[in-house]
């Protein structure tokens, strides 16, 4: 058998399969980066009791109860949180955080801004499908400027975050951008993640047909990946300006950061140890 | 067993019909079109995909595995030919 | 390196101080906080101590983040504690839910100030007695300890740890403005003595599912590391953990979530009775007040009234057989507009009468007095 029907095979023991078909809808992207994550996860064969899934609340929180490893449906907005007290207790742990954009950014956004500056290390999945999915389609802190939802009728008046641009600016180690339709480069990306130490963010642009295209005219989940087809450039060296995501405009995806050497919090701490016991 | 001109046959498809829920990327990124939608439903009311091998020779699956990297669903498995 | 732990002696502490080092001396290894009157010195010791005999200690953002943090820690195993005051535990209720869905074992201090809001920081209040039980949605049972001296703050924090490792269930430890600031000489035992208290969390037998309960209604904890492929959900669930959204499920979950120590109330309980036995009125009191009206109750005793006191060491599950053991009626000595006033109410067939302070400082002995006075003429 090839290495890739092998890792086809790996992957239902790394699903929890009895739960499956999962919630997600039709066409969503959850299941795309799921996907390309757990391929990124057995590529680097870390054994199963050394990775822990966390999630917190919405479409992508349901992500922990699919992964069968020790795996946390949280509360909203505080998967890092959590995921900081497992790491930080038990350092030889792998802990990614799987969750949504208003899950990470608008209940959770402090956690995200101080686990950062802390330097956590943290691998940080952030699926952003420009909407709160689970709620039926509400505006959140990624919906792109005019674009429709429940509670934006007449368009956003809102500014969404620039999320590479937020975890860059806190020093975040490695940061990245892909949309689902990307499913290599993403799949690479978490890959080359994995193996590094810090706080690391991988944003994906995710498709959300069901309440976020359907209200701005992506209707079907094909029209949806064609729209991420057709509007994304790479560009690793893009400027902060240019990551910024407009309504129906260019999707400047791309590894952004990658930088090693930068101590995470976990072993800075060890020194404090040594000095206390000194 | 006839073969298509320009490629090699290399993979089949397994559909696992009970987790598909009719999204059809793996339809559309076929870059060698050996996927089309069923007629029959899952027991959910889904069309899953069917492998167009069975029913003609001259598709031919090269064992890319798009179609199982862009499955949501986790219901294809693409399983290369010894 | 080595590790730095307490030597047997006289210390002399302030009760944040003793809550820290009872905590560390019953085997706490991981503290998440976040700095709050009157509770920041229970950090400031924790950020202190810990290291010194491998502990981790780390300030968060906030308190929603602090109890995420030692939620997550105690899955791996560790005990784990943060302190606060009110709006701190404002601030955690949800994930104390939390805790108490997935039946995560934690120690949570609340160190009282006046409240309502922000109140007042530096000083007493007993407002929160009705939060630590009722704070978070749904309907369930945690356990609340409290304290009325600084050698207690100490010991009392073995109990704390031990039943919220043998329950898997949050433990709310309340401390007030008055006890966390005030200091007294504790006494510490041998290090080798202490350790024989604490008792280790329950294990599960192998194949035995991560809420699959025990006779005792308490399932063995599973770990985070050690392959068990856990998932804990806040939804409701079933044994597998898996999420089981069905009035089925939800009746036996949360049936068993309350009766798990409901059925254990009797070993959970403590009081101090104090001069009880021929009372014809008992003061039920408890934390920084109680010191005010054990004096009170002295003063009337003096005076020939047949006065007692009774102490609720354990807040939480109320103590009601200790109610309804004496047929004397009640004053209820509390620092808020009246909250076990009403449990006291409830089991007693006599008179329940108040004395209530909305807190900033505790009754006088002489307060105490008068009202024994007023309702036993």
């Amino acid at each position: 058998m090839s290495q890739m029907t092998d890792m086809r095979k790996t992957e239902e023991e790394w699903l929890r399969t009895e739960r499956l078909p999962h919630v997600w809808c039709p066409g969503c992207g959850i299941g795309i980066v799921l996907n390309a994550f757990l391929r990124a996860v057995i590529r680097r064969n870390i054994p199963k009791e050394k990775m822990v899934v966390v999630s917190g609340i919405g479409c992508t929180g349901r992500t922990a109860g699919y992964v069968n490893v020790d795996s946390f449906h949280t509360t909203h907005g505080r998967a890092i949180p959590f995921a900081v007290g497992v790491k930080f207790a038990r350092p030889d742990l792998n802990v990614v955080v799987f969750s949504g954009d208003g899950d990470l950014f608008a209940i959770g956004g402090n956690h995200f801004v101080n686990a950062a500056r802390r330097n956590h290390d943290l691998l940080i999945i952030a699926v952003n499908n420009f909407t709160y999915g689970m709620t039926g389609g509400q505006h959140g802190p990624t919906t792109p400027t005019g674009a429709y939802t429940t509670t934006t009728p007449y368009g956003n008046p809102d500014r969404p975050f620039n999320i590479p641009h937020l975890a860059i600016s806190l020093g975040a180690p490695y940061v990245a951008r892909w949309t689902t339709y990307h499913v290599n480069q993403l799949q690479n990306s978490i890959y080359k993640a994995l193996n590094m130490k810090g706080f690391r963010v991988i944003e994906i642009i995710s498709q959300c047909p069901t309440v976020y295209g359907r209200r701005n005219s992506m209707r079907s989940p094909m029209s949806m990946m064609e729209y991420f087809q057709k509007n994304s450039v790479i560009n690793n060296k893009a400027s902060y300006e240019e990551m910024e995501l407009t309504y129906k405009g260019k999707i400047v995806v791309g590894e952004f950061r990658n930088v090693g050497g930068i101590p995470s919090y976990e072993e800075r701490y060890e020194e404090i140890i040594r000095r206390a016991q000194e | 067993m006839s073969q298509n001109k320009k490629f090699k046959r290399k993979a089949t498809v397994k559909v696992l019909e009970e987790r598909c829920k009719g999204c059809w990327y793996c339809v559309n990124y076929c870059p060698t079109k050996v996927l089309q939608v069923s007629e029959k439903m899952n027991s959910k009311g889904y069309h899953p995909p069917v492998f167009k091998e069975n029913i003609d020779e001259n598709v031919v699956c090269i064992g890319c595995h798009l179609c199982e990297l862009y499955c949501p669903d986790f219901a294809i498995v693409v399983e290369e030919l010894e | 390196m080595t590790e730095k732990h307490l030597k047997e002696g006289y210390y002399f502490w302030s009760g944040d101080v003793a809550a820290a080092e009872g905590a560390i001396a019953a085997g706490c290894r991981f503290y998440a906080g976040y700095p709050i009157t009157p509770s920041s010195e229970v950090a400031e010791t924790m950020a202190l101590r810990l290291p010194q005999v491998g502990g981790k200690f780390i300030e968060m953002e906030d308190e929603i983040g602090s109890i995420a943090a030692i939620i997550g820690a105690s899955w791996t195993g560790e005990r784990s504690m943060t302190a606060t005051s009110g709006p701190g535990i404002s601030l955690m209720n949800e994930n104390i839910g939390l805790a108490v869905m997935t039946e995560v074992p934690l120690v949570i201090v609340n160190a009282m100030r006046g409240a309502p809001s922000t109140g007042l920081p530096t000083l007493i209040g007993q407002g929160d007695l009705m939060q630590a039980k009722y704070g978070s949605h749904g309907s369930y049972e945690i356990i609340t300890l409290y304290p009325n001296n600084i050698q207690e703050a100490f010991d009392l924090m073995f109990d704390a740890f031990n039943l919220a490792e043998r329950y898997r269930v949050p433990v709310m430890y309340l401390l007030d403005g008055l006890l966390a600031h005030m200091y007294e000489k504790v006494y510490v035992p041998p290090r080798e003595e202490w350790e024989k208290k604490i008792i280790r969390r329950k294990r599960a037998r192998e194949g035995q599912l991560p809420y699959q309960p025990d006779e005792d209604m308490v399932p063995p904890m599973p770990l985070i590391g050690e392959g068990y492929n856990i998932h804990a959900t806040g939804l409701t669930h079933d044994e597998r953990g898996y999420p089981d959204l069905t009035p089925q499920a939800q009746e036996e979950l949360v049936r068993r979530l309350n009766e798990k120590i409901l059925k254990h109330e009797r070993d959970i309980w403590k009081v101090e009775e104090y001069l009880t036995e021929d009372a014809d009125i008992i003061v039920v009191s408890f934390g920084g007040e109680s010191r005010a009206v054990k004096a009170g109750v002295n003063l009337a005793r003096k005076e020939g009234i047949k006065a007692g006191m009774l102490r609720l060491i354990t807040i939480w599950p109320f103590p009601w057989e200790y109610i309804t053991k004496y047929s004397a009626d009640y004053i209820v000595a509390e620092l808020n507009y009246g909250q076990m006033y009403h449990l006291v109410r409830e089991y007693s067939d006599n008179d329940v009468y108040q004395l209530n302070k909305m807190g900033g400082e505790i009754h006088t002995p002489e307060d105490v007095l008068k009202r024994i006075r007023e309702v036993s003429s």
